[in-house]
């Protein structure tokens, strides 16, 4: 069918326009902004409240463009390109015009920037240094506005750095759709506020402290515990969900402190969910698993993970259909790979189950971002478990313990342990068998607690590991190590290659990449004289 | 390197020389003692050189008027250190004037080469460099001063107070 073809094609595909940006000539399609030509083309332009995620406000007057033919200067920002046109924003109207904007924007900033959270990514600074007016010409006083208003159980707002560019409340209108932010009263006296007895409580609220371009929303969370040029950043994929935002990780020596949402426009565009913020916390030393953990006749003891897993691996070759394996759905697919053909092949059972940590909420979806189904990587697990050919099912397991039909259970269990509720209950299920191999990443006060014949061992987390997950629409996400937190903890990988009687390569084990300066040992004795 | 020495028949004999130092010990005992302001040595312990008030000395974290820490963790002078030697953990205040304060401020002494980047960064002058610098100590964590030690210890005498004052500034509308 060519005809309907040709028809249908010129009505699907947009027209492509000719312009002009600073002397350079560029190809837009239709409906492009100026603004949006210019970051397309990796240009830059001074702007505040632009943003791509959210509506044309068009109040920060700063996205100044000269438009020949036009007599006056044009935002770009809510202006469309036509074909043909010439635009400029190096010529020094524009530049003027921006100098008076920016000096505007700071007659009632405070400037305390020694103090604000916001300082080393505050867009005023950044523009300040690019575009500013070095001597201020304002000889009135400051207008003293609200300081420290809690907004709500995520965000601090501080109303003196507000610049008004009524970001937050255009998130709060359009994207998540709460209204929760307004901006009152009039002329210098405008502050952003929440109406009475309404928090700004949902579960997209730490979007706002992102999009603000200046420390006026600051998160609670962060909120002074680091510089933020003390800290470093590595792309990662967020793991509270199976939706599988696209983030931003910032750490240092001490561990992770924040994560942030990259754009990715089939996942997550610009946003993540405030729960999802929260996966940097059992990633970081206090709330890890730091050594391999045996119990024996009643006896505890700390040994090195390798040991251990060695020792694991022993007891389970050729062990057969007496061994069960629980998984969940929080690793990455190589990992799920080597695990379950080492226990199709190796260990020789097929009793491999797929343990689901919240049942009645697993298909449940907000709306937006959020998804009942709390784990990064269930997709990969399912088709790993349909490659290898295991169907038990969860009844089997216990009716096998039961029975004393399984003696041996070994157990993937949570990496993110606050998204399992039932986390208790199925410890207390799977203690019943004879030896219990625990393989997690956090610490676990019940699982140490456990006497009988019981091996702990100490995982890697998402970021000190490289692999891929599948998210809920199917589309595999690789990640990559980016730093080592906990040095002696291994990657299920790792895990089944020890349990197998290999060696592990040496190069990327000890190889300690990220976490700053290495420690000098005499410093770290210092004070036992 | 190697260090030649020159063998004649009278240095075999060591008494002569051993005379001579002594000779020279007496001599200059005699002529302290005739004379003593002139004397170049201390009592060390009991006697101490005063140092010009700018020399770079043991750091001073200075305070308010009201005697609180002026320090505001703005951390510009752990960002500024070359050898790393400040820690800083900052907190929320109660006081929402103040808003971020130093919970614990730690200098490593031994890690210091004072140079003196830290008080250029400060934009409160709340850290300087002192004229004291000879402080013994019995173990390498005796020479980590905490916020205590440096706001507030016995020859500071309660503290010394900051040159810039945020209720001026706040009356002069900045």
């Amino acid at each position: 069918m060519p005809e309907s073809n040709n028809t249908a094609a010129p009505a699907t595909e947009p027209k492509m326009l000719k312009m002009t940006i600073n002397g350079k000539e560029v190809e837009v399609k239709e409906g492009t902004s100026i603004i949006e030509a210019y970051s397309q083309h990796g240009m830059s332009i001074a702007h505040y409240c632009w943003h791509p995620g959210l509506s044309v406000a068009g109040v920060c007057r700063l996205c100044m463009v000269e438009i020949e033919g036009n007599p006056r200067l044009q935002i770009a920002c809510n202006t469309a390109v036509t074909d043909g046109m010439k635009v400029n924003n190096e010529s020094e109207k524009v530049k003027d015009a921006v100098k008076w904007g920016l000096d505007f924007h700071l007659i009632n900033h405070p400037l305390d920037c020694p103090i604000c959270d916001q300082a080393g990514e505050c867009g005023l600074q950044d523009q300040y240094m690019a575009y500013g007016k070095y001597t201020p010409e304002m000889a009135e006083k400051k207008v003293k506005k609200h300081k420290v208003v809690d907004l709500g159980p995520r965000v601090v707002l501080d109303s003196e750095r507000c610049i008004l560019c009524s970001r937050c409340v255009r998130f709060t209108d359009e994207v998540s759709k709460t209204n929760e932010l307004g901006i009152f009263n009039r002329g210098d006296r405008a502050e952003i506020g929440t109406f009475e007895g309404k928090p700004l409580d949902n579960n997209y609220s730490l979007n706002t402290v992102d999009i603000c371009p200046v420390g006026a929303l600051t998160s609670k969370d962060f909120r002074f515990r680091q510089r933020v040029w003390f800290l470093k950043e590595h792309n990662s994929i967020c793991t509270g969900c199976s939706t599988g935002c696209n983030t931003r990780v910032f750490y240092n020596k001490e561990g992770l402190f924040r994560i942030k949402p990259r754009y990715n426009k089939d996942i997550n565009g610009y946003w993540m969910t405030d729960t999802g913020r929260d996966a940097y916390k059992f990633v970081n030393k206090e709330a890890r698993l730091l050594d391999a953990r045996v119990v024996s006749n009643g006896r505890g003891e700390w040994i090195a993970p390798k040991l251990a897993a060695r020792k694991a691996g022993e007891a389970l070759k050729g062990a057969g259909k007496s061994v069960a394996l629980v998984v969940t759905g929080q690793y990455m697919n190589e990992e799920y790979e080597a695990l379950l053909s080492y226990f199709k092949n190796e260990v020789g059972t097929d009793r491999v189950f797929h343990w689901i940590n919240n049942p009645e909420t697993f298909d449940s979806f907000d709306g937006l971002l959020a998804r009942g189904d709390k784990n990064p990587n269930t997709k990969g697990l399912l088709a790993e478990m349909a490659k290898q050919g295991f169907t038990a099912q969860w009844r089997e397991l216990a009716e096998g313990l039961q029975t004393g039909a399984i003696k041996t259970v070994v157990v993937a269990g949570p990496e993110n342990q606050a998204v399992f509720p039932d986390l208790k209950a199925k410890i207390m299920e799977l203690s019943k068998a004879s030896k219990l191999v625990w393989l997690q990443a956090g610490k676990n006060d019940q699982l140490e607690a456990l006497t009988g014949d019981v091996t702990l061992i100490p995982l890697k987390t998402y970021v000190e590991k490289t692999g891929t997950y599948v998210n809920y629409a199917g589309i595999a996400q690789k990640v990559h190590k980016g730093l080592t937190v906990v040095p002696n903890a291994l990657s299920l990988v790792e895990v089944v290659a020890l349990m197998k009687g290999e060696e592990l390569p040496a190069d990327d084990t000890y190889n300690q990449v990220g976490l700053g300066r290495v420690h000098n040992e005499f410093t770290m004795v210092r004070g036992t004289l | 390197m190697s260090l030649v020495q020159k063998r004649t028949e009278l240095s075999k004999w060591y008494l002569p020389a051993i005379f001579q130092g002594l000779g020279w010990t007496f001599v200059k005992m005699v002529k302290n003692l005739a004379n003593k302001k002139q004397m170049i040595t201390l009592n060390y312990p009991e006697q101490k050189h005063e140092y010009s008030p700018r020399f770079k000395g043991n750091h001073v974290l200075t305070v308010k008027k009201d005697g609180s820490i002026r320090c505001t963790a703005c951390m510009l002078c752990a960002t500024n250190c070359p050898a790393e030697c400040i820690t800083i953990k900052a907190a929320e205040h109660e006081d929402p004037t103040v808003e971020k304060f130093p919970i614990s401020y730690e200098i490593d002494m031994l890690r210091c080469v004072f140079c003196g980047f830290c008080e250029e960064a400060c934009p409160v002058d709340a850290i300087r460099m002192g004229p004291e610098w000879q402080r013994p100590a019995v173990n390498g964590a005796n020479f980590v001063y905490d916020l205590k030690e440096l706001a507030y210890r016995p020859s500071l005498k309660g503290g010394i107070v900051s040159v810039v004052d945020e209720t001026d500034r706040h009356k002069a509308g900045i």
